[in-house]
């Protein structure tokens, strides 16, 4: 029997998969690192999480991949970029929600979604790293602390100081520059997150700030970035418990809605996809975690 | 001959262009007169025996241009000051400038500094458009160009032979308009990409060799059936003096984008106004500068009677475009100067349109695919609610 739906986001440097049972109750979520856009990656995701949930591939009714390599994924009935599945995924989990802050691996959007919980508008950095995981990945290379300490490190800064050039090489030079003038690691850490800071707010203006905001995305999980984009925008952010799911999440309702919604997944007629594309925007009731199943799965 | 081996002559001119106004120059004799785009009237040059080429941005990277021009130039300019650095215009007759904006002043006297054997022709035509001295004044500046042209060739430039070149052009840019329609309604399949190639060919080749790739093309369009299509109707608008990368076009419509209409300079703003064919040439050419602002304004002329963002909301509506598209080179001052308005009065309408900023450094599209397929999810929702609605 065919009693789930998939949502694969096939991200830069992480995969994730969300497994939902025909009501939309999460079964299983996994996230897999194995570097960027690699194969290997979605297919330790996508195998963890079918394992998570004790079902095999055949019992997947439809899937929906998202991301950087949305294109790549086979499996996928259907495919939607990370913009819309990240809006979805996050109104999903807080209904109430306005506006959603991604900072992924490789760029960072800012998403302001209507009642519906359709996208109205968006802003992308899509030119360079600034403000995203790598930059500061980047500078967690050259302040030589491992990337998950970054964080903890940058809220115990003392100084404030600052980093004005976005450009992560340029950016390395001048964190090389604080740290020979004797400044410490923290307070350079907490130039480097004040540096995404004032990023993020410049992509939000672009939108318009809305509140609640729900911040999505691996960087959500750094309690220092959050503090400090909270800070700048002087609003508090909304995170879900694992904020790297939202757009599998949202991947794996946009699937659910195509099989649950009559007429669709007929293969796009007409008709069928304005009903179909109607009960995306609200039909659906938002996801639940279930609290058996945790929601980061074996590979982080 | 095919369809498919027409759009091939066209894209060889399109593509390369100072290539194949050599070969022209040495087949034919004639000589070749490049201008800046976007007001020149190539009529004049056309009458004067020559063959008039529109200076295009290349595709090169920009290298020895950096010298003589700063980076936060537009990538048209700094493209044209590159190609003279390296020579690339040594062949060129002549070049005729228009100052339609600071950025292009700039590169002309780099042009003419780099060029010192070749006859620079400086036009500085009126940009405030609805005064009552702006037809006179418009006039004067056609007349000091084709003064220019008459020193050049060493004769007067025949009165019956401009009205022979204004009718060549009229023809030129109504067969184009008829592609356009035949686009909008529908009746024939022309990618944006095919379309630019068909407009940037004209502005490079002899009129009448395209008059007639043009008729053939015309011909084998009505032979076939035009086969409907799915996907969002998208309007095209901005890029100026350059033509949008044909990468970008290909991947608006890849997204699922079918591109139905625009308003870029490589495009309906080129082909938008015919010249009077009767009376004095001089008088029709000034003419027809101040009426195409109106028939497609432009943010560089000022005129009263001209709104960009209400024509575009009309011609949105005239072609049923589900949403536009807004490509904006990087460093275009008048178009971003413009674009406030623009977004205002899309969002007071409630008409979804995403921003594209361009480069001539831009070759990495994944991020604007993702940013287009998400604008093109966005309105097929929207205008799939709007549909229900009603
Ligand atoms: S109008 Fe825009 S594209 Fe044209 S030369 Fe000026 S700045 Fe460049």
């Amino acid at each position: 029997m065919k009693n789930y739906v998939m949502g694969v986001d096939f991200g830069s440097t992480t995969t994730k998969t969300v497994i939902l049972d025909l009501k939309g109750k999460m079964v299983a979520a996994c996230v897999a690192s194995k570097g960027s856009i690699s194969a290997e990656g979605v297919q330790v995701s996508m195998d963890g999480a079918l394992a998570e949930a004790g079902i095999s591939r055949k019992e997947i009714l439809r899937a929906v991949s998202t991301g950087y390599g949305r294109r790549m994924i086979d499996i996928a009935d259907q495919s939607y970029t990370e913009i819309t599945c990240h809006a979805r995924g996050a109104v999903a989990l807080f209904p109430q929600a306005r506006l959603v802050i991604d900072i992924g691996g490789q760029d960072s959007k800012v998403i302001a979604v209507g009642g519906d919980g359709l996208v109205s508008q968006f802003a992308m950095n899509d030119r360079c790293a600034a403000g995203t995981g790598k930059f500061l990945e980047a500078l967690a290379r050259a302040v030589q602390v491992p990337l998950e300490e970054m964080g903890p490190m940058a809220l115990a800064a003392t100084e404030k100081l600052t980093i004005s050039n976005m450009c992560a090489t340029f950016a390395e030079t001048e964190v090389i520059s604080l740290l020979a003038e004797g400044q410490s690691k923290p307070s350079v850490l907490g130039a480097v997150h004040a540096a995404i800071a004032s990023r993020t707010v410049g992509l939000v203006a672009r939108v318009g700030m809305r509140e609640p905001a729900v911040m999505t995305g691996g960087v959500a999980k750094n309690k220092a970035a959050v503090q400090f984009i909270e800070q700048a925008l002087g609003a508090k952010l909304l995170l879900p418990p694992d904020p790297q799911i939202a757009g599998a999440l949202g991947a794996a309702l946009f699937a659910l809605d195509e099989v649950t919604t009559p007429g669709a997944g007929v293969d796009e007629e007409d008709q069928a996809d304005d009903t179909m594309l109607i009960a995306r925007g609200c039909a659906t009731k938002p996801c639940q975690k279930p609290k058996e199943v945790p929601l980061v799965g074996p590979m982080r | 001959m095919s369809i498919d081996a027409i759009y091939s002559a066209f894209e060889r001119a399109a593509e390369q262009p100072l290539e194949s106004a050599k070969a022209w120059k040495q087949t034919h004799g004639t000589r070749v007169v490049g201008s800046f785009p976007m007001h020149f009237p190539g009529e004049l040059a056309h009458a004067a025996g020559c063959l008039p080429v529109i200076l295009q941005e290349n595709h090169e990277p920009i290298t020895v241009g950096h010298g003589m021009i700063y980076p936060f130039y537009c990538g048209f300019t700094r493209s044209v000051v590159d190609q003279a650095c390296k020579g690339d215009y040594d062949f060129l007759d002549a070049i005729m400038f228009g100052d339609h904006c600071v950025q292009v002043l700039g590169a002309a006297d780099v042009v003419r500094a780099k060029l010192p054997n070749t006859r620079v022709h400086f036009y500085q035509l009126i940009s405030s458009m609805s005064d009552p001295w702006s037809l006179g004044r418009a006039r004067e500046t056609f007349l000091n160009l084709k003064e220019g042209l008459e020193e050049m060739i060493g004769h007067p430039i025949d009165e019956e032979a401009t009205h022979a070149s204004i009718r060549l052009f009229n023809k030129n840019r109504q067969l184009l308009r008829k592609l356009y329609d035949l686009r909008r309604a529908g009746d024939a399949r022309i990618t944006a990409k095919q379309m630019q190639i068909l407009v940037k060919s004209s502005m490079v080749m002899d009129k009448a060799a395209h008059n007639d790739l043009l008729g053939r093309l015309l011909a084998e369009i009505e032979k076939t059936k035009a086969i409907s299509q799915r996907g969002m109707r998208v309007y095209l608008s901005g890029h100026f003096c350059q033509s949008p990368k044909i990468g970008v076009l290909d991947m608006i419509e890849e997204c699922g984008g079918i591109v139905v209409d625009d308003d870029l300079y490589h495009g309906q703003r080129y082909i938008s106004t015919d010249v009077d064919e009767t009376g004095d040439p001089l008088d029709a050419l000034a003419k027809w500068y101040l009426e195409r602002n109106l028939k497609v304004p432009c943010p560089t002329r000022v005129d009263q009677n001209a709104d960009w963002e209400n024509y575009l909301l009309d011609a949105m509506e005239r072609s049923r475009a589900d949403g536009m598209i807004v490509l904006m080179a990087k460093f275009c001052e008048p178009h971003m100067y413009y674009y406030p308005e623009i977004k205002e009065a899309f969002e007071k309408r409630g008409v979804p349109h995403l921003l594209i900023e361009t480069e001539h450094e831009l070759n990495s599209f994944e991020g604007l695919r993702t940013r287009v397929e998400t604008f093109l999810e966005v309105v097929k929702r929207q205008s799939a609610a709007r549909r229900i609605a009603a």
